[in-house]
C-alpha cells in the first residue's frame, strides 16, 4: 500500500483541520459505560483505563486514525547493531504537563514501573532482557530474540514524569491501596485532568505546553459514565452529551430518525467465535454421550462449523452491520490471511454427513456457554447458534451468565463448547496465534486463553520463528500456514467481527479508531 | 429510655454482623475479582499473585473474621475496582442518595396524603377513580420502565429536566449538596418521582384506608351530630387520627427508599451508593460490596429504631408503659 498517499492525505487532512478550527471555545461532553477505573498508566490493563488516559499520557509510537503506527515521544526508531532490540530516538523540547521536561530517564522510570509486579501491563515487557539510556534522547530497548513488532506492540506503554512519580510516592503502580498517581496525572499528552470524581465526573483541559499542533477545538472535555444504555441514548437525544459511545444496535434507527444527531459505524477488531474443549476426555453437559467427547473428531467439529449459517445471523440480530469471519483478525489486520480468507459454508446437509461418518447420525447433545453482558447480543447469537446446531443434531443445552463469573469457569475447565471474543491488543496476527492457539503453557505463558487447549506441534513451532521473522513475506508464509492448519483442524469456529457504533451530534467531527478508544484530540466542534 | 437505646444499638451490631455473613458467603457466587481487576494479556502466574495478596484463597472463615476484624478498627479496606479508601467512596455518596430519598418522601407525603384524604371524602368522585386508577398503574409499571418515560417525555420531548446527574451541586462541610440551586433541583425531581410513586402510591391508599374507617367510627359520627365544622371534623380529629399508623408504615419505608434507590439511581445515573454498589457487583468490587450492605443494615436498625421512638412521642399509652 502507498504508504506516502496514506501520509500525503493525513498531512491535507491535517492541514484541513487546521484551517477550519473555529477561534470560539468549545466545552465538548462525552460518555462512556464505563469509567476508567484509575488514572495510573500502568495499573490496570483494560480498555476504559488505556482509552482514556491516552489523551492525557502519551507512549514512545502512537497510533494514528487508521491504527498505523506514528512517533510520538520517539521521532524514530531502528533495529539495534549487534543484538536483539530497537534504539528509539526521543523527540527534545517536550515537557510535562507541570513544566518538568522530558528526557530518556522518565522512559527508563517509566520502562521499570511498567514491567515492575505491581504493574498490570509488564506482559508487554516479557520479551526485553535489559534497557539502556544511551544519552538524555536516546534511549535502547534489548529483547531476548529478534521482535520486529516490539515498536507496535508497545503503542499503549505510556510515559510518566520520574521526578513527579518518585516526589508523590508513586513510583509503583498502585495495586490494592490508592497512590498519588491513581488520581493525579502528569503526562506529556495533548490534556491533562482537570478535575476526578471516580465514577461521576472527569474533565479534561488542554496542555498548553503540548509539543504537537491541536487539530482540535476543545477547550474543556467532560466525560461522564453512564451504565445505562437507555439513559446515556436520553442524554444524547436531549442534548446533555454530545457524543455516546457505544450505542446499541436497536438505537441506530432512533438516533437517524432525528435531526442533528449522527451514527458512526465501523468494525472493531473483535472476532467473535465458538471454542471447543480439544482436550476434554468426555463431554460433561450431555445427556447421551457421557463416555466420550465426540468434538475430539475434526469431523464433528467442522459439522458443527458447516451448521453456522453466519448470514441470518447477520441479517437477523446484527441488522446486517457485521463482516463474518474466516479467521480470528478482520481482514486489514497485520498478518490476515488472504489466501485463508473462505469461511467454512454453511451446508446443514454436509454437516449431516460429517457426523453419520463420526458415529453420531442422531447427533448428541453438549453445553454451549455463553455470556450474557460481554459482547453485542451475545445472549441473542448463542440461542441462534443452538437452534442452528439442533438442525444438524446436534443439541446444544445453553447456559448464558454474566462475564464476571464466566473466565472461571472456563479456566476450570467447565464447558463443552464455549463463546469467546477476541481483539488482538497488537492489532497483528500474533496476538490470537500466542494466546488463543499456541498449547497451554503456563511457563512460557502461552496459550492463557486457550481455554479448551487446542494443541498442533507445527502451530507451537511457528509461533516463535513468527515472532522472530523480519522477512515480511517470510512471516506471511508461516502465518498463513498456521491459520490454514486451524482451519483444516476446526479449532475455532470463528463467527464475525464485531461493529462498532457511537452516536454523535451532527456538528461535532470526531474520529472512529478501530480499537475502540477515543481520542479527544481529534475532536471538532462545530 | 437510654437502655431502650442502647439496647437497640447493641443489636444493630449483631443485625450487621449477620447481614455481613450472609453478604461474605454469597460473594464467592458473584464471580472472580481477579479477573476483573487484570487485563487480558495478564499472565496467570501474576493473576495467581494477585490473588494471593489479596487474601482471596483463605478460607471464608479467615477472609470473613479479616473483614469484620478491619471494620470493627474502622478500617473499610480498599476497592479492587478504583483502589480508593472504601470509606471515603461510601462517605461521598450518602449525600446523593439521602437527599434522593428525602425528596422522594417528601413528594410522596406531599402529593400522597391530600390525595388519601381527597379520595376518602369523595370515594365515588370521578377525580377519585381517576387518581386510583392512575396510581395503580403507577405501581404496576417496574422503576426503570417509570424512570425511562419520564426521561424521554421531559428530558428528551420536552427538555424541561436534565437526563441524568445531579446538576448543580454545592460542598456544604463535607455534604455535596443539590437542594441549594435551581439546576441541583432540576436534575432530583425526575428521580426523585420515580424512586417515591411507589411511596406515594402506599400513602395515599393507606391515608384513604385509615380516614374511611375513622369517619365510620362512632366519635366522627358523634361530633357530626353536635354540629362541628366539617373542616375541623376532617382535619383536626379524622386526619390526626389517622397518621398514626401512616407514620409508622412511611417510617419504615424510608428504610427500603434508600435501599433500594439502586434501580432509579441507575436509569438516572444518579451517582449515589446504590449507583457504587451497582457498580461493584460488575467488578465483583468485595470490600465496597461487603460495606454497603453493612452500611445499609445499620440504616434498617437506625431508621427503625427512630420510628420506635416516634412511636412512643406520638402514643401516650406506650411512655406511660414505659414509665412503669
Amino acid at each position: 500500500m502507498g504508504y506516502t498517499s496514506t501520509l500525503r492525505a493525513s498531512v491535507m487532512g491535517a492541514a484541513l483541520v487546521a484551517a477550519s478550527v473555529p477561534a470560539s471555545a468549545e466545552t465538548f461532553r462525552w460518555a462512556s459505560g464505563t469509567d476508567p477505573q484509575t488514572m495510573d498508566p500502568h495499573a490496570v490493563s483494560s480498555a476504559p483505563v488505556l482509552s482514556f488516559l491516552n489523551n492525557i499520557y502519551e507512549g514512545l509510537v502512537r497510533r494514528d486514525r487508521d491504527m498505523s503506527i506514528e512517533p510520538s515521544l520517539a521521532t524514530s526508531w531502528a533495529p539495534l547493531d549487534g543484538e536483539n532490540g530497537w534504539r528509539f530516538n526521543l523527540r527534545e523540547g517536550v515537557t510535562f504537563q507541570d513544566g518538568a521536561a522530558f528526557t530518556a530517564e522518565d522512559v527508563f522510570f517509566s520502562y521499570q514501573r511498567a514491567a515492575s509486579e505491581a504493574s498490570d501491563v509488564r506482559s508487554w515487557f516479557a520479551p526485553v532482557s535489559e534497557v539502556r539510556v544511551v544519552d538524555d534522547f536516546t534511549i535502547d530497548f534489548v529483547t531476548t530474540a529478534p521482535n520486529p513488532l516490539f515498536p507496535d506492540s508497545i503503542a499503549n506503554f505510556m510515559i510518566l514524569d520520574k521526578g513527579w512519580a518518585e516526589a508523590n510516592d508513586a513510583a509503583l503502580p498502585a495495586r490494592d491501596a490508592e497512590n498519588f498517581a491513581t488520581l493525579n496525572v502528569n503526562g506529556t499528552g495533548a490534556f491533562t485532568l482537570g478535575a476526578r470524581d471516580p465514577g461521576v465526573r472527569t474533565t479534561l483541559v488542554p496542555h498548553e505546553g503540548w509539543w504537537d499542533t491541536p487539530e482540535h477545538n476543545v477547550t474543556e472535555g467532560i466525560f461522564t459514565p453512564i451504565g445505562n444504555a437507555a439513559t446515556g441514548l436520553a442524554a444524547l437525544l436531549s442534548g446533555d452529551i454530545d457524543f455516546i459511545q457505544p450505542i446499541p444496535l436497536q438505537d441506530i434507527a432512533q438516533v437517524e430518525s432525528r435531526e442533528g444527531f449522527q451514527v458512526l459505524e465501523g468494525i472493531e477488531t473483535r472476532v467473535i467465535m465458538f471454542g471447543f474443549g480439544h482436550e476434554h476426555d468426555r463431554l460433561l453437559y450431555s445427556s447421551d454421550v457421557t463416555d466420550a467427547n465426540p468434538f475430539q473428531d475434526v469431523r464433528v467439529r467442522l459439522a458443527a462449523a458447516h451448521a453456522i449459517d453466519v448470514d441470518t445471523m447477520n441479517r437477523v440480530i446484527f441488522r446486517d452491520k457485521v463482516d463474518p469471519a474466516s479467521q480470528l483478525v478482520p481482514a486489514g489486520i497485520s498478518g490476515y490471511s488472504e489466501a485463508n480468507s473462505a469461511r467454512i459454508p454453511y451446508d446443514p446437509d454436509r454437516a449431516r454427513e460429517l457426523l453419520a461418518e463420526a458415529g453420531y447420525p442422531d447427533g448428541f447433545s453438549f453445553g454451549l456457554k455463553c455470556t450474557n453482558d460481554r459482547y453485542i447480543n451475545d445472549e441473542a447469537v448463542c440461542r441462534a447458534a443452538a437452534s442452528m446446531f439442533a438442525a444438524v443434531g446436534l443439541n446444544a443445552e445453553l447456559s448464558t451468565g454474566p462475564v464476571r463469573d464466566y473466565w472461571p469457569q472456563l479456566r476450570e475447565d467447565d464447558f463443552d463448547m464455549y463463546l469467546l471474543g477476541w481483539s488482538p491488543g497488537t492489532f497483528d496476527m500474533e496476538h490470537p496465534i500466542r494466546f488463543l492457539k499456541h498449547s497451554q503453557d503456563d511457563e512460557r505463558r502461552l496459550g492463557s486463553w486457550n481455554f479448551g487447549n487446542f494443541s498442533n506441534a507445527r502451530v507451537d513451532e511457528l509461533l516463535p520463528m513468527i515472532q522472530q521473522e523480519l522477512d515480511p513475506a517470510a512471516r506471511q508464509a508461516m502465518i498463513d500456514e498456521v491459520v490454514a492448519i486451524s482451519q483444516q483442524e476446526v479449532a475455532y469456529i470463528p463467527l464475525y467481527v464485531q461493529p462498532l457504533i457511537w452516536a454523535a451530534k451532527d456538528n461535532v467531527d470526531l474520529t472512529q479508531r478501530a480499537d475502540n478508544f477515543f481520542m479527544l484530540r481529534w475532536v471538532t466542534v462545530n | 429510655m437510654a437502655y431502650f437505646i442502647l439496647k437497640r444499638l447493641v443489636q444493630s451490631v449483631f443485625v450487621m454482623l449477620a447481614v455481613a455473613f450472609l453478604a461474605f458467603s454469597l460473594f464467592r457466587f458473584v464471580g472472580d475479582p481477579v479477573s476483573q481487576m487484570t487485563g487480558v494479556e495478564t499472565s496467570i502466574e501474576d493473576q495467581e499473585r494477585l490473588r494471593e495478596d489479596l487474601g482471596l484463597n483463605d478460607p471464608f472463615v479467615v477472609q470473613f473474621a479479616r473483614f469484620t476484624g478491619d471494620l470493627v478498627r474502622g478500617d473499610f479496606g480498599f476497592s479492587y475496582r478504583t483502589r480508593q479508601p472504601v470509606a471515603e467512596m461510601i462517605a461521598d455518596r450518602i449525600p446523593a442518595t439521602l437527599e434522593l430519598g428525602v425528596v422522594a418522601l417528601l413528594i410522596s407525603l406531599i402529593v400522597g396524603i391530600p390525595a388519601g384524604v381527597y379520595t376518602a371524602l369523595r370515594p365515588r368522585g370521578a377525580l377519585t377513580q381517576t387518581i386510583l386508577l392512575t396510581t395503580l398503574v403507577g405501581v404496576s409499571i417496574p422503576t426503570f420502565v417509570i424512570g425511562i418515560l419520564l426521561i424521554f417525555l421531559f428530558g428528551v420531548q420536552l427538555g424541561w429536566f436534565p437526563t441524568f446527574g445531579r446538576g448543580g451541586t454545592v460542598q456544604i462541610g463535607g455534604w455535596e449538596s443539590s437542594l441549594f440551586t435551581l439546576d441541583g433541583w432540576r436534575a432530583i425531581l425526575l428521580p426523585a418521582v420515580t424512586l417515591g410513586v411507589y411511596q406515594l402510591t402506599l400513602t395515599m391508599r393507606l391515608v384513604r384506608a385509615e380516614m374511611m374507617e375513622v369517619l365510620r367510627s362512632d366519635y366522627i359520627r358523634f361530633a357530626t351530630a353536635r354540629g362541628v365544622p366539617y373542616r375541623s371534623l376532617y382535619y383536626r380529629h379524622a386526619l390526626s387520627n389517622t397518621m398514626i399508623p401512616v407514620i409508622t408504615i412511611i417510617g419504615l419505608q424510608f428504610g427500603g427508599v434508600i435501599a433500594f434507590s439502586i434501580v432509579t439511581e441507575s436509569v438516572f445515573q444518579w451517582p449515589g451508593m446504590g449507583l457504587l454498589f451497582l457498580e461493584s457487583i460488575r467488578f465483583v468490587d468485595i470490600p465496597v460490596m461487603g460495606v454497603y450492605l453493612v452500611v445499609i443494615a445499620f440504616f434498617f436498625v437506625l431508621v427503625n429504631l427512630i420510628v420506635d421512638l416516634l412511636y412512643v412521642a406520638i402514643d401516650p399509652r406506650l411512655r406511660i408503659r414505659d414509665l412503669a
